[in-house]
């Protein structure tokens, strides 16, 4: 794919785009590989080149911690966002169902490249606000539909 | 002796008629008394478990890959409609419901 279809460049003329892509670090993972755990340092934000991402959460079940994928993401789409908010930490775990290549974007080379071209890094902030709020409204969603139910529940 | 035979007589006949409404007594009872608590038991109104159990797709018996795949399916699905919700956000579309088992 031509990763100036990414979400998080949207705007970006295409010499930014470019510009900023080339400091990126390609990573091949093979299926089944991680690609961050949760609890870790968020030092980089990852681009789907080809492949998949599968995002999951530890959940209990049978006396046992297991994964489970709570959400995914396709060619195109930013992972680790963490790696740009603060306190840098993954709060999901993500991992590779198949061979897949990302882009590796380290925050110290995207902090150094919005300070020298500002105009640039106001439209990947405002992008990644944007896929962030989406999060948001979605979960929110979710979260509002569940209390529907125990209320539901509750009176029967 | 006669009396002693007839009253061993009597006595096993008597024995053979406890058998017999023994017998007929434990076949008639055999499974549905074993069913009868437990269906009671199901049948009962509880304002916890029953709720509970309701969620849970499976019995405890049921595989862990199992329960993980109606998991992620039940979040899909809870996804889906949290974004329809977004591209037309009305009270009806937020809590519309879906096929998952474990929202009904």
């Amino acid at each position: 794919m031509t990763t100036p279809d990414t979400d998080l460049l949207a705007g970006l003329s295409a010499q930014d785009a470019t510009d900023l892509l080339a400091r990126g670090r390609r990573q091949r993972l093979e299926a089944g590989a991680s690609l961050f755990q949760l609890g870790t340092v968020a030092a980089a934000i990852y681009l789907v080149e080809r492949g998949r991402i599968r995002l999951t959460l530890p959940i209990h079940l049978g006396g046992r911690s297991e994964e489970v994928a709570v959400e995914e993401r396709l060619p195109g789409q930013l992972v680790g966002w963490s790696g740009l908010v603060p306190p840098h930490r993954f709060t999901l775990s993500a991992s590779a169902p198949l061979e897949t290549d990302v882009l590796e974007l380290a925050r110290v080379d995207l902090e150094q490249f919005f300070g020298a071209r500002p105009g640039a890094g106001y439209r990947v902030c405002r992008n990644l606000a944007t896929i962030v709020g989406q999060r948001l409204q979605v979960v929110q969603a979710m979260w509002l539909r569940e209390m529907q139910r125990g209320l539901q529940r509750q009176n029967g | 002796m006669e009396l002693l035979l007839m009253g061993l007589c009597i006595s096993l006949l008597g024995l053979a008629v406890s058998a017999a409404a023994f017998g007929a007594a434990t076949r008639s009872a055999g499974p549905a008394a074993v069913d009868a608590p437990a269906s009671a038991v199901s049948a009962a109104p509880s304002k916890f478990f029953l709720d509970a159990e309701a969620r849970r797709p499976a019995p405890a018996q049921t595989p862990a890959e199992v329960l993980l795949i109606q998991l992620e399916q039940h979040i899909r699905l809870e996804q889906a409609a949290a974004e329809g919700f977004l591209e037309r956000p009305t009270a009806e579309s937020l809590h519309g419901a879906t096929s998952s088992r474990w929202a009904n």
